[in-house]
């Protein structure tokens, strides 16, 4: 149940009656009118037990992008509903409007529009529908809290996709549309064919010359159908905020663009989220479906402030892969991590793996080992200074087990790590 | 339900639209409080300025009534001056052929009325209260008031010798058929004089004429001469301000009319009724898990804040000058190795001087001299290393 302004006004009305009138039961009378109109409208007002709700809408939006969600309500009863409408949406879904105005005929029903526009990753959906039904008279209204359940799923920006038509583009210069004749790294055989002039004549395949007769030459293109594990650290280095955003944010960015970049190299992409469990997994996903897969398996991870267990991360890769590929560790450069916990382990990857460490860099972080002036702004520099140092020496160690390792600031990593990617397959590392 | 009301948080109002937004909301509540402001503005205007002088026969003061009082000693009536209802009383025993001037009786509470009452001679009542009225001059009541310069039209002989008066305004009354009645208007009468008890009661609805400032104004004096003079002695009371709970004062509460007070109680039934309303939410708080923010660069900027308060200046140095070494090593085309290596030291210096043309010794000094000791030696090194590397990147 609930009142409205009238109520308050008839009763204000009523002392004006009681100036003119004053006597107890004129107090009786005028109260006594208003509980009789207010109970009136209480009974008079549409049924909001008997509604019947449904949804229908989008479930999937992207950060920064607006979904539309509908409210269907059916009125089944014999009464008129005369509504206002709350569909109540946790804050960061930016559900609007707050609430909004109904009036729904009998055996009618209507649609109430919310629009989305999240403000973070992962999954949103309604907490409850709040109807407030009033009477005919508008003195007073029932009102109840219905479920209507729906979510929708709020996937990563992926604001580095810009970069995929350059990286695509080098991808061809690499794999060359048409196949090569130099035998380089990073490739395989193709075919044989016949010499024509101005072939190569090292490429001639003497072998497959003497038994035709025709000189034949072997053509080469590059390897595919390697295997790319993306291992993202879901601890707690990848909560702190570089800028404005998570690491993990930065990280997922990075394995989105590399791995839109390997589907289309023809390679095959699995994820792996983990901190000390597997947060998340997508393996064997067919090429054209791995971006959706990917990105919808990302949506909902959030970091944990927990240390990561690297020994459980290594055993449940290795326990999954067969054959060699190149495991793709998004983390963070962080010294005790690295050194107490991945180090040790390395030697197990690296014996049949190849590994990439990714690591995002923090901007505050240069911009405080260039600042000068007072005294406090050099103590800043000499801090940052040896944060730097610090993260050198990491690297130098992974490098040392033959770790490939790419630091870049955030709106760099990305494309920093589709280069390193394009690097290997062009070396023939992979 | 304003907050219902309220735009969605999307919209981006100009800060236009907000001001017509809140002065549309506003505009009500600030036309209530000018109006408010001016019924008070002209409430504070029209109230008549009393002062503590005003009617009193020892002010001179322009509303003081002191002229009045000499000329009337002088013309060879006592003017005795009392400030309490019991010393007139007494007074008036003591002299029964004396009349009592009664000023500012809004003054005067019921006991002093009673008092008054049992005192024996004659009364003139200056614009009596309506207790006053009731108790000393049972019969005549306030009619309402007019603005005049009237004449006396009746037999009186105080008025009809006085002629017209000044009165400005005058409150008006009406008294039963025995009384004489003066200065008539369409409501009643300025002055009316009628018997109670054997005595001589004169009730004038006019202040004026007593003043020192309008004494002199047409008739205003002789009419007031008249009224006192037309008895050997004059007792004129000025109540004192009665002294807090001096009896008799009514409760507050007594005051209010019963329908005042039912529509107060039911305003409180109001109130609760739209407590009632806005209290009402459309649904529960909705509440939400929100991330952790931990900035990357805390511990970073912890270690900075650590060594200025600990002024450590030292190990500030070493590691600027680690950082330098790696950078400018990098640039000379070093191995990497090379900036850690105490044994590659003179090597690079030399390396360095070559670049930049800057004395070995110094170069020395500030990639592996001594640690400086204070903040002032620090930021001087830091200006040395700057220098040396743009020298090295520049070359």
């Amino acid at each position: 149940m609930a009142l409205t302004g009238r109520t308050g006004l008839l009763a204000v009305l009523g002392a004006v009656v009681l100036v003119l009138v004053p006597s107890w039961w004129t107090l009786l009378a005028v109260d006594g009118t208003v509980i009789a109109l207010v109970a009136a409208d209480l009974t008079l007002a549409g049924n909001v037990r008997r509604l019947r709700l449904h949804r229908s809408g989008d479930t999937n939006v992207r950060l920064g992008e607006e979904a539309t969600v509908s409210l269907i309500v059916e009125n089944p009863g014999p009464r008129r509903l005369r509504a206002r409408l709350r569909d109540a949406w946790s804050p960061s879904a930016g559900a609007s409007p707050r609430s909004a105005a109904v009036t729904i005929p009998p055996g009618e029903r209507r649609h109430v529009e919310t629009r989305l526009v999240p403000t973070r990753r992962g999954d949103r959906a309604p907490v409850t529908v709040t109807v407030r039904s009033y009477g005919p008279l508008g003195l007073a209204a029932r009102q109840l809290n219905r479920s209507a359940p729906w979510t929708v799923r709020v996937l990563p920006a992926f604001p580095s996709r810009r970069h995929l038509p350059a990286k695509l583009a080098r991808l061809r210069e690499l794999t060359g549309q048409h196949v090569a004749l130099i035998r380089g790294q990073g490739t395989e055989f193709d075919s044989l064919r016949e010499y024509v002039d101005g072939d190569d004549v090292r490429s001639i395949d003497w072998r497959a010359t003497a038994r035709r007769s025709d000189v034949v030459v072997r053509t080469w293109r590059p390897e595919r159908d390697r295997r790319i594990y993306l291992v993202l650290d879901t601890g707690r280095t990848a909560a702190g905020r570089v800028g404005d955003i998570p690491r993990l944010d930065c990280s997922m960015d990075a394995a989105l663009l590399l791995g839109a970049l390997a589907a289309r190299a023809g390679d095959r992409v699995d994820l792996l989220a983990y901190d000390r469990r597997v947060r998340t997994r997508v393996e064997g996903a067919a090429r054209t479906e791995l971006l959706t897969a990917m990105v919808r398996a990302m949506a909902p991870l959030e970091p944990e402030l927990i240390e990561s267990d690297a020994a459980g991360m290594v055993s449940a890769l290795l326990s999954r892969v067969r054959q060699r590929c190149l495991v793709v560790l998004l983390t963070d450069l962080n010294a005790t991590a690295i050194e107490e916990g991945l180090l040790p382990l390395l030697p197990q990857l690296t014996a049949k793996h190849l590994v990439l460490v990714a690591a995002v860099s923090d901007p505050r972080v240069t911009e405080m080992a260039t600042s000068r002036g007072d005294a406090a702004a050099v103590y800043d520099a000499a801090a940052a200074e040896r944060a730097r140092a610090e993260r050198r020496r990491v690297t130098a160690e992974l490098r040392k087990y033959g770790v490939e390792v790419v630091d870049a600031p955030p709106d760099e990593i990305a494309p920093a790590l589709a280069d390193a990617y394009l690097s290997l397959k062009a070396a023939g590392r992979l | 339900m304003t907050a219902l009301q309220a735009p969605p948080a999307g919209d981006a109002a100009t800060a236009g639209q907000v001001a017509r937004r809140r002065w549309q909301r506003s505009r009500g509540v600030l036309v209530a409080l000018l109006a408010l402001a001016v019924v008070g503005v002209l409430l504070a205007l029209m109230r008549p300025r009393t002062g503590s002088e005003y009617l009193d026969p020892d002010s001179p003061g322009q509303q003081g009534s002191r002229a009045l009082a000499e000329i009337t000693r002088r013309h060879g009536t006592p003017v005795t001056v009392v400030h309490s209802a019991s010393a007139a009383a007494e007074r008036l025993r003591a002299q029964p052929d004396a009349v009592l001037v009664v000023v500012r009786s809004e003054r005067l509470v019921p006991a002093d009325l009673t008092a008054l009452r049992g005192a024996p001679g004659d009364r003139l009542l200056i614009t009596p209260s309506g207790e006053t009225l009731k108790a000393l001059a049972p019969g005549v009541e306030a009619a309402g008031s007019a603005w005049s310069t009237p004449e006396p039209g009746c037999t009186l002989p105080a008025a009809a010798y006085a002629g017209s008066a000044d009165f400005l305004e005058a409150t008006t009354y009406t008294a039963p058929g025995q009384a004489t009645k003066c200065y008539p208007t369409t409501g009643g009468a300025g002055l009316v004089q009628l018997p109670v008890d054997g005595a001589t009661v004169t009730v004038l609805g006019a202040t004026r004429p007593l003043t020192n400032e309008h004494l002199a104004e047409r008739g205003n004096a002789a009419l007031a001469m008249n009224l006192i003079e037309a008895r050997p002695n004059a007792v004129w009371l000025m109540p004192d301000l009665p002294s807090p709970g001096s009896g008799g004062q009514k409760s507050f509460g007594e005051l209010v009319p019963f329908g005042v007070k039912l529509a107060v109680l039911q305003i409180v039934i109001a109130v609760a009724l739209v407590a009632l309303w806005r209290s009402r939410r459309l649904g529960p708080v909705v509440v939400e898990p929100l991330p952790v923010i931990v900035r990357s660069a805390e511990a970073v900027e912890g270690r900075a804040r650590l060594y200025r308060s600990r002024r450590a200046a030292d190990r500030a140095a070493e590691a600027l000058r680690a950082g330098a070494l790696e950078r400018l090593t990098g640039l000379l085309g070093m191995p990497r190795t090379a900036a850690s290596d105490p044994a590659m030291a003179a090597e690079i210096v030399a390396a360095i001087a070559a670049h930049t043309g800057r004395e070995q010794a110094e170069i020395g000094a500030a990639l592996y001299g001594p640690p400086p000791v204070d903040d002032a030696g620090l930021v001087l090194l830091v200006g040395v290393l700057d220098d040396l590397e743009r020298l090295v990147r520049s070359s």
